[in-house]
């Protein structure tokens, strides 16, 4: 469809109104970053720093244990998302394969647990986790992140599994393997696309938690997570706007670039489950 | 290979009964289709066969040795699926040496009959290509040459040819039949398609709602159905069936009465089957005259279709029918509005009791 | 000829024979079973049972107090309860309406094909990999009562003469919340209605051209109700997450000022961790979670099986 030119200029106006709308804020975060105090605490604001100051990320990153964070929530992600893969890619298959007596209520219980708010479920597992000696520790974040990510990903697990025709295993089987012969060597195989794409999400999902890492290691500095670790430089009267600007730029950098590089991946995996 | 004993097989699915007591002795070498419309349990006989499926009840022997409950890959047969069901990930050589590989087979072993069975199936130049580079007939080759490398006592094939395009399909049919002659390995054969059941068995089994309707070669099929079902389903275009109303021996079709050929002491309603080549243009011993609804020319043949008092709808075509059909050669111009003289030898006529659909 | 008949499985246990084929599927399932009772099931039976005891801190394993509802009485007489409902109410409305229509129209807009489509379409969807405590920090910051960016740009363009005082206004902080939400939200939607937007088959724009329908009936005699059910299940979903959202209210204004932000969610937390009153919290939580059941099911009604 042709259009013309007044068309053509509406519609490039448009777009590039909106993604300076949208991505202003990101642009703020550097540019907050970059200022000195006394131009943070002047109005009007000036749209770029007189003298940006580069050396904050280097003053940052030795100021606060941004890398200590990071790794913190490295750890807890790759934790619960390992573990709820193993158990997730096992029943998304099963319930992708095999009609079972009791389909219906794992549908249930699937919705259900989109709906269940951390703050409900924080509450009984900080008891459990007190029972157990857990709190402080990284652990409790894996099983915590894993109650987020196994109904989501068994979910879209099987969404997946449903495209892959099942006279795939068929034929292995007549080839002579054992059905679980048929899901290793055939079907996984196939299936890491969307493998893959559902652990990215799990790794966003795990490493967005906030609620569970303040509630349950807010006394261990030493585990504190990246979203702990910055409100932490949020102070009691005052807050250093650029320096917590600065590490909020290291923090934000890991899921920005997954998102940036992985897009096709996590995108493909969010609307491949969703649009059946 | 070896012959195959389906003993009493039947299967449910909780209160839905989709195959009933299916019995059927498979010699050695023979190349058996089963053939039935959709639902009619003929998949379901054949996944039951290969070990995807639980019988509910019932035997299978392959040569000596009981399988009913074996494992798939352990009954030394061969499946060639509707949608190919390659292995994306592998290559064609790695397809093809699947099986072989699974049963722990050396390489060199391997290498050699897989060489073997991509000469014979003239896939060599694809080996090393992945199967979404291929096109709907290499990779049913492909699909072949998997399933004759392993050399097994059967192969079993669920509607191979389905989803190639009908040019494809008629060289394809030519090509197993001569896969078939040369390696002879006992084959059963599911198909929606009577053409591919008349072409490529020796013997034919059709099915209708999980009941077989007629174990028989095909030509018997042809000239002897057993029922209504069976005459409507061979044959292109169908059996023509009138309903009429048999009295001492004679019945009223075409507004004339006749005695039939076959002496039966049957009385009251019938239905009557003409196969449509039956009919001629002009003399015969018995003619009647009709105004034809359409001619269809194909050529050398054409298809007169026409209405008749008592035209009854073959089961399953509601909606499709335009009527009976004659198909009569001739060439040249046959002028659509006047009127035709048909005629047909009633010895060539069937009779089928109207309520069991059964073959008097 | 034939190929030597492997030797019969000795495995007793063959999950390759036709009878035995299905239990592959419970074995399959069961970690998932097992895991989900472990940490889903029954801590929420947990909480369940906690929210009718009169308990303030419990003891796993300890003598449980007598069953009581005197936890839901306070509930429903309490103030609190009453206007957390009415925040969650007015906070789910205007985010998700907010969610709705900011990432309908960028799904519509990059929809269309343009040099750089690409690039745009990543750049509008990238507050969603901005994690929501980063997106506090910066709206924290433009919402800064001295200095902030919007105080200054509201003065600017006539809405007000001084700084609006975001954090000790209860109207401001409740839109200051519901902005930096919305900006978190709608990429998820904007995404999900460009996905169902391309599965709108081009031949039925084709056929409505041929028709004679212009634009904006094309737009709603065929994009909307093909679109109707991405948009329904999107719709439910934002709406969840409203209910559900911790990180960004209580980092931005801790539920205040006066709770005028505090939403159920942020209630059933501070129930427990600021009042130390974990049999309140859970009565809280539980209710939040029923509410949250009916309104998805009212709102999707016989089609809830297309969340999953």
């Amino acid at each position: 469809m042709r259009r013309t030119f007044a068309q053509s200029l509406a519609l490039y106006a448009t777009v590039a109104f909106t993604l300076i709308m949208i991505l202003f804020p990101v642009y703020w975060l550097l540019v907050t970053a970059l200022s000195t105090t006394d131009e943070l605490y002047r109005l009007p604001p000036t749209f770029w720093p007189n003298d940006p100051q580069w050396d904050i990320f280097a003053r940052v990153w030795a100021a606060k244990p941004i890398l200590m964070w990071l790794w913190n929530s490295m750890l807890a992600a790759v934790g619960s998302v390992a573990l709820s893969m193993l158990v997730s890619v096992s029943a998304g298959y099963a319930l992708s394969r095999y009609s079972m007596r009791g389909g219906a209520t794992m549908g249930m219980f699937v919705l259900t647990a989109k709906m269940l708010p951390a703050t409900l479920l924080v509450i009984p597992l900080f008891s459990i986790f007190s029972s157990f000696g857990l709190i402080g520790s990284l652990w409790t974040l894996v099983l915590a992140h894993s109650t987020m990510i196994i109904p989501f990903a068994t979910w879209m697990l099987k969404g997946y599994f449903d495209t892959i025709p099942k006279e795939l295993e068929q034929a292995a089987m007549v080839d002579g393997c054992s059905p679980i012969g048929a899901m290793i060597r055939v079907v996984l195989p196939i299936a890491t696309p969307g493998l893959a794409a559902t652990a990215l999400y799990a790794f966003v999902l795990s490493w967005a938690d906030y609620a569970y890492a303040r509630t349950f290691l807010v006394n261990s500095p030493d585990n504190w997570t990246a979203n702990l670790g910055i409100t932490t430089m949020q102070g009691e009267y005052v807050t250093y706007w650029n320096d917590i600007s600065a590490a909020s730029v290291f923090i934000a950098l890991p899921i920005i670039a997954i998102y940036l590089f992985l897009e096709r991946y996590l995108v493909g995996g969010l609307t491949a489950g969703a649009e059946k | 290979m070896a012959n195959i004993s389906i003993r009493n097989v039947s299967k449910s699915y909780g209160a839905l009964n989709v195959l009933r007591p299916f019995s059927l002795e498979i010699e050695d070498g023979e190349f058996v289709v089963l053939v039935g419309p959709s639902g009619c349990g003929k998949s379901t006989m054949l996944k039951i066969l290969a070990g995807l499926e639980p019988a509910s009840e019932g035997e299978i022997f392959i040569g000596d040795r009981e399988v009913t409950d074996l494992a798939p890959g352990d009954r030394d047969i061969a499946m060639v699926f509707q949608n190919y069901a390659l292995y994306p990930h592998l290559t064609v050589r790695q397809n093809i040496g699947f099986g072989l590989k699974m049963r722990g087979t050396d390489k060199t072993e391997i290498d050699r009959r897989v060489d073997d069975a991509a000469r014979i199936l003239e896939v060599t130049p694809y080996l090393d290509r992945k199967p979404k580079e291929l096109s709907g007939g290499q990779r049913q080759r492909v699909a072949l040459g998997r399933a004759i490398v392993r050399q097994p006592q059967a192969f079993l094939m669920d509607e191979p040819l389905s989803n190639l395009d009908a040019k494809l399909r008629v060289h394809m049919r030519a090509e197993i039949g001569a896969l078939h002659k040369r390696i002879g390995v006992t084959t059963v054969y599911v198909t929606h398609d009577q053409v591919e059941a008349m072409t490529m068995a020796d013997r034919v089994v059709i099915m209708q709602g999980g009941i077989i309707q007629q174990i028989a070669a095909p030509d018997e099929l042809f000239n002897n159905p057993a029922n209504l079902f069976v005459a409507g389903f061979i044959g292109s275009p169908g059996m023509n069936f009138l309903n009429a109303e048999l009295r001492d021996g004679t019945v009223t079709v075409f507004g004339q009465q006749m005695a039939l050929p076959r002496a039966t002491s049957h009385q009251g309603a019938v239905v009557i089957g003409l196969r449509p080549e039956h009919l001629v243009l002009g003399d015969a011993p018995v003619t009647f005259s009709v105004r034809p609804t359409l001619i269809e020319s194909l050529g050398s043949e054409k298809y007169v279709y026409f209405n008749v008092e008592g035209a009854r709808i073959a089961d399953g075509e509601e909606g499709k029918s335009k009527g009976l059909i004659a198909r009569v050669s001739h060439t040249g111009n046959l002028p659509r509005d006047e009127d035709i003289r048909l005629g047909f030898d009633p010895d060539q006529l069937y009779l089928f009791d109207a309520k069991t659909g059964g073959r008097l | 000829m034939t190929d030597t008949v492997q030797p019969e499985r000795r495995k007793f246990f063959d999950l390759a024979r036709p009878s035995r084929q299905h239990l592959l599927g419970y074995i399959l399932i069961a970690p998932a079973v097992l895991m989900v009772a472990a940490i889903i099931v029954w801590p929420l039976v947990l909480a369940i049972d906690l929210s009718f005891q009169q308990v303030k801190i419990p003891r796993l394993g300890g003598a449980s107090r007598p069953f009581s509802i005197s936890n839901y009485v306070w509930l429903f007489s309490s103030p609190e309860f009453w206007l957390a409902c009415w925040v969650t109410l007015k906070l789910v409305i205007v985010v998700t309406v907010g969610s709705v229509a900011v990432g309908l129209s960028t799904a519509l807009l990059v929809n269309n094909r343009f040099k750089g489509r690409t690039a745009a379409r990543l750049g509008m969807a990238l507050p969603w990999a901005v994690p929501e405590i980063i997106a506090v920090v910066i709206f924290a910051w433009m919402f800064d009562t001295s200095f902030g960016l919007f105080g200054w740009l509201a003065i600017q363009l006539g809405f007000t003469d001084q700084m609006i005082p975001w954090v000790s206004s209860s109207t401001a902080a409740f839109w200051a919340v519901a902005i930096t939400m919305v900006w978190k939200g709608f990429p998820f939607v904007s995404i999900m209605c460009l996905a169902g937007l391309q599965s709108i088959p081009a031949d039925y724009y084709a056929a409505a051209k041929v028709d004679g329908a212009g634009v904006w009936q094309r737009f709603r005699w065929i994009t909307m109700p093909l679109l109707m059910p991405v948009l329904g299940v999107t719709l439910v979903l934002t709406l969840l997450w409203v209910f559900r959202d911790f990180s960004i209210i209580k980092v931005l204004t801790g539920g205040g000022p006066l709770r005028s932000t505090q939403t159920l969610s942020i209630m059933t937390y501070d129930q427990a961790f600021q009042y130390h009153n974990f049999g309140r919290a859970a009565a809280v939580g539980v209710l939040t979670l029923v509410i949250c059941i009916i309104a998805s099911l009212l709102m999707l009604g016989r089609r809830s099986k297309s969340i999953y």
